[in-house]
């Protein structure tokens, strides 16, 4: 019954935060916009107001919800990685490489192992950060950042000079992936490519993991303490690997999701902060799957929301930025839910 | 290729441009070093670099003055980082999604800025801006190679070497350095002691801000005379970097400052060097890979330590 209540003042807490968020946004829409009202009805209802911009908002919630799910799963074992960027770009790139160079393989072999291959790549990128943290107790955070720069860099290197499509007129791309592994749309006219049915599978795949199996209770039980899972028996050490390991595996899934759903082949710096647009996804979550889902979902909704705006007004898509700069700080802030708690939980419980 | 470099080497331009990067790493690295020691990891110094490079021009090329637009800059950069202080000290947000915010802040207002004043959306360089003077030292700029070494560099690569050893000083031989330290290390009892932490903290984030601010501003108005949205481009990843590499010490950031700012020199020049046989993303990656084999190399040594103290 108590944690029923805490569940529902969390839940209400995160979406007083979340409208005044929107609410920020609003103002500075009001304050600085010549024609406000205009302004504000293509942020709000421009994601809606027809079939293909409802399908862009689904194919802007897929890579989100993958690197949510990603960060979601390592935050969970309180490890604060930052580095689903660099395994999306090792991932996306072993996957495409897969996708591009392997020929004779029917559909129903070449997807799966294409999307195999971008789990390895992601899960064996992430696991120097893993080792790094495990054996040399090298601070996560600034390994993490400084191996999303490696990632990028390695990966453009090989995409300029050993990779690249000699048709591709001087874009830094790969070939174009064999067309029939690639993610076509779900309906004819409705631009949502099959990538959001793979995104809704790992989302339960991670709720499996994360709170039915051994290995989720264990990464769980790091997370809340990690001394306490030690003495109990625990090899945090090992948790702590799996659980990057993991983390690796979705962001390389997102990467090569984008690669086969929208880009065709793998193309240089083609995430642009997907990742770290995951570690967002993850916060406002509260690192629960199904969270993702919700939270991917409201944040494409907000991008495609900015760009029909900027399309259709006289204010600049970077708005969204600080709805969602507000969004992250006030869902994150622990005092206000302390606070909530204590003057709501209390009532609640007498 | 190699003998285009060789040269470039022997007629020190490899040294003047390595001053040019070395000066926004080594600035923010200083503000991130302030802040570390005081137990608040500033990892913002990306953001709060855009918003100071931003200010610092439109000011500067408004008022046609270099010291309004680096102030102007500065003072921006010190208000972002009391909000993050407000939000992480007193609404407890982690101060690393803090942080986080402050970089994705810096980049987005800067571009909404930017497109709501001047109607551009990809850069802004105004005509006739006084950019923050060059040093020329008389005398000495005549003789053949110290004169190339000495003179001819942008003022803030002055501030930037001063600020090093202001930082020593600060940190090192003053009360409130003894302050920083204390709160950095056992926050619990300096309080105990009266060391009024929350103050101190607030105080050690608004000196981030003044070097990061200091920062921006030369990038905007010194190393070059435009603003261009995300501009840093990972330099304020650099500079926590340095703060790593340099083991938490203005010294020792001062060479990783060096090292990154030669990377980054080296990086250039092959880039512009036709032909060059080196890929260019590889020299740049050189202070990612560094940075990472310091922290292995620090944690491993600190390991050490903790079990030779426990034998002992």
């Amino acid at each position: 019954m108590k944690t029923g209540n805490a569940t529902i003042l969390e839940f209400a807490g995160i979406a007083v935060a979340v409208i005044l968020a929107l609410l920020c946004g609003f103002a500075v829409i009001l304050v600085t916009s010549d024609e406000p009202l205009n302004a504000l009805a293509s942020l709000l209802l421009g994601p809606v107001s027809n079939l293909f911009n409802i399908g862009t908002v689904l194919n802007k919630a897929v890579p989100l919800i993958f690197t949510g799910l990603a960060l979601a799963v390592v935050f969970q074992s309180g490890v604060f990685s930052m580095g689903a960027e660099g395994q999306l770009y090792a991932g996306g790139f072993l996957g495409a490489l897969a996708g591009v160079y392997i020929h004779g393989l029917t559909p129903w072999l070449h997807l799966p192992l294409v999307l195999i291959c971008a789990m390895v790549g992601g899960a064996l990128f992430a696991a120097i950060a893993g080792l790094l943290k495990t054996y040399a107790n090298a601070n996560e955070i600034v390994t993490t950042l400084m191996l999303n720069f490696v990632a990028i860099l390695t990966t453009s290197y090989f995409v300029n000079n050993m990779f690249k499509d000699p048709n591709s007129g001087g874009f830094a791309r790969m070939p174009y992936v064999n067309p029939e592994i690639l993610l076509g749309k779900l309906f004819p006219g409705f631009p949502a490519h099959a990538g959001i049915v793979l995104a809704l599978l790992a989302v339960v795949v991670v709720y499996l993991m994360l709170y039915k199996t051994n290995v989720g209770y264990e990464l769980r039980l790091v997370g809340k303490s990690s001394r306490f899972a030690h003495y109990g028996g625990i090899a945090t050490n090992r948790v702590v690997l799996t659980s990057i390991m993991i983390s690796g595996a979705f962001a390389g899934l997102a990467g090569i999701v984008e690669i086969l759903g929208v880009h065709g082949t793998y193309k240089d710096n083609f995430s642009a902060g997907l990742g770290f647009d995951g570690i967002i996804i993850a916060l406002l979550a509260r690192n629960h799957p199904i969270g993702v889902l919700i939270a991917a979902l409201f944040y494409a909704y907000i991008q495609v929301g900015a760009q029909t705006m900027q399309v259709g007004s006289d204010m600049p898509r970077e708005v969204a930025v600080i709805m969602q700069v507000m969004l992250v700080l006030l869902v994150s802030s622990q005092a206000i839910f302390v606070y909530l708690k204590q003057k709501y939980g209390q009532k609640a419980v007498k | 290729m190699w003998q285009s470099l060789w040269s470039q080497i022997m007629d020190l331009t490899l040294v003047v441009v390595m001053l040019r990067f070395m000066t926004p790493i080594l600035l923010s690295a200083l503000g991130g070093l302030i802040s570390e020691i005081a137990g608040v990891i500033n990892i913002g110094l990306e953001g709060l670099m855009l918003i100071s490079a931003f200010t610092s021009i439109a000011v500067g090329s408004a008022t046609g003055s270099w010291v309004l637009g680096t102030l102007a800059g500065v003072a921006a950069s010190v208000m972002i980082c009391y909000g993050m202080g407000f939000f992480s000290i007193k609404l407890k947000v982690d101060i690393i999604i803090a942080g986080f915010a402050v970089n994705i802040f810096g980049s987005g207002f800067t571009i909404f800025m930017m497109s709501r004043i001047y109607g551009v959306s990809g850069n802004y360089s105004p005509s006739g801006l006084n950019n923050i003077p060059a040093i020329n030292i008389p005398f000495i700029q005549h003789i053949p190679v110290l004169g190339k070494l000495l003179s001819g560099h942008s003022l803030m690569v002055w501030i930037a070497l001063i600020s090093v050893i202001f930082c020593m000083l600060l940190i090192y031989r003053t009360p409130y350095g003894v302050h920083l330290r204390s709160v950095g290390e056992a926050p619990e009892a300096a309080k105990s002691l009266g060391i009024p932490v929350n103050r101190i903290q607030y105080s050690a984030l608004a000196w981030s801000g003044v070097f990061a601010g200091l920062a921006g501003a030369y990038l905007s108005m010194g190393m070059t005379s435009m603003f261009v949205k995300d501009m840093t481009a990972g330099t304020g990843f650099l500079a926590l970097a340095v703060v790593l590499l340099g083991n938490r010490n203005p010294a020792g950031i001062f060479f990783g400052a060096i090292i990154f700012g030669l990377a980054s020199a080296v990086t250039t020049l092959v880039q512009t060097t036709p032909g060059s046989p080196i890929p260019s993303q590889f020299i740049q990656m050189i202070p990612y890979v560094v940075t990472i084999i310091a922290l292995v190399f620090f944690a491993v040594r600190k390991k050490r330590r903790r079990i030779v103290l426990a034998q002992g």
